[in-house]
């Protein structure tokens, strides 16, 4: 069952346009991986589903519903990112009582576990937390709520290396005993790709692609040495990356739809071929010029 | 196990050789029950969708077969089979893979024997 079916999408702010006739469906007790570049359209998108912007054109649908201003909606998606509002009046502590009021699948105790489990002093309050220990408690809550569609915006910003794995273990552990629809979004897809099933990468307000993780990694092929023979046995096929290293070597990533036969004649050419990793796949496919960082220095 | 992230084979392969090797070497016997997708996930921390893609991959191959409702088993066939394809592959591969770094190194057949026999008898006298 799809949870969320998306058309024709569009989003504009003034004269800029987020997304642009955006379609695609997530499908019931997935994670999905929402990858893309700054200002790709990443965090539109997702208060859109949440129902926190209104869409400029299109169709959305989550649950058969549109999220704009949907009550019911509302109480069964969490969106987490770093600029969630809480009442400043409350104490932490208070904070996870009220959530526990507006959630109805809310876990308290798993939230007062994981509040003891990275050490938050009760009585602080939202606003006086360092940026990692707000993102923390924003993913407890997040975690805790149990929500039917769970959103996560650029959840680890600010959390150091540990607390960052032990969210996305949380995360895994807590969705394997009570699945759910869960979207993640980062730029850092390395630390989360495991944990994925799905992926769908935008770019410029745009699908890319939407493909599950196993499929992602096999996409492209990475393929390297000796720049001539290496450029003769691209020929015709479609060149996703390229990068010139010293000493005449080339490193190139092309589409993986070689045969067997295409491989073995690549390897006895003393050409290195290598699988291409989901995050650089990704900056590669989503790169707007052509080459690299290197070019900008390059003046010649 | 540990995991090997990007880079390496791809995790569900990696998933499905180490349960033929839990396989291989008695660890889970015929017709006993394998990890569940939900066990192999929260073992290494990923997804449960890759790590069913590892166990229906060796139930093609029929080293495991499925119980309605209760889940994976090990076949009677299945060691028979992960060695078959283990000799036909995996180690036609290394041989090839062999051979191929010792022609770079310039050894010659009888040399390259020499050094295998070396390095058996030592396996051997272990």
């Amino acid at each position: 069952m799809n949870v969320i079916e998306c058309n024709q999408l569009s989003k504009a702010y003034g004269k800029f346009d987020a997304l642009n006739l955006l379609s695609f469906r997530i499908e019931e007790n997935k994670i999905t991986g929402l990858i893309g570049r700054n200002g790709a359209g990443k965090t539109t998108l997702l208060k859109i589903i949440a129902g926190y912007l209104k869409k400029s054109s299109g169709e959305l649908r989550v649950f058969s519903e549109d999220p704009f201003n949907n009550l019911k909606l509302s109480a069964n998606t969490i969106f987490v990112d770093d600029d969630m509002n809480f009442p400043p009046a409350l104490t932490i502590r208070q904070l996870l009582q009220a959530a526990g009021t507006f959630y109805q699948n809310w876990d308290m105790d798993l939230a007062l576990r994981l509040f003891d489990y990275f050490e938050f002093n009760p009585n602080q309050k939202h606003d006086n937390l360092s940026k990692g220990k707000r993102s923390t408690f924003n993913m407890i809550v997040g975690l805790a709520a149990r929500c039917p569609i769970t959103i996560f915006d650029e959840p680890t910003t600010g959390m150091d290396a540990a607390v960052r794995k032990d969210f996305y273990r949380a995360l895994l552990k807590d969705y394997l005993a009570h699945p759910r629809t869960i979207i993640l979004s980062s730029h850092l897809l390395n630390e989360m790709v495991e944990i994925l099933e799905d992926i769908l990468l935008i770019k410029n307000g745009e699908k890319y692609f939407q493909m599950s993780i196993a499929d992602v990694k096999e996409f492209a092929i990475g393929i390297s040495g000796q720049k001539q023979i290496v450029n003769e046995w691209i020929t015709g096929k479609e060149i996703l990356y390229k990068k010139s290293y010293t000493l005449g070597n080339t490193y190139v990533v092309v589409r993986n739809d070689l045969s067997e036969a295409e491989l073995e004649s690549a390897k006895r050419k003393g050409l290195e071929i290598s699988p291409v990793a989901a995050d650089d796949l990704c900056i590669y496919l989503t790169g707007d010029t052509k080459g690299g960082i290197d070019d900008v220095f390059d003046r010649g | 196990m540990i995991l090997h992230g990007d880079g390496a084979k791809p995790i569900y392969i990696q998933i499905k050789e180490w349960l033929e090797t839990e396989i291989l070497s008695g660890k889970i016997k015929a017709d006993q029950k394998i990890y569940s997708q939900y066990q192999l996930a929260e073992m290494y921390n990923i997804n449960p969708a890759t790590a069913a893609k590892g166990l229906n991959i060796l139930a093609e191959e029929t080293i495991l077969y499925k119980k309605r409702g209760l889940g994976m088993f090990v076949s009677n066939e299945a060691r028979e089979i992960i060695l078959m394809k283990r000799k036909n592959t995996t180690l036609k591969n290394l041989v090839r893979d062999l051979v191929g770094e010792a022609k770079r190194l310039e050894v010659s057949e009888p040399a390259l024997i020499e050094m295998i026999k070396i390095a058996n008898s030592e396996e051997e006298n272990k």
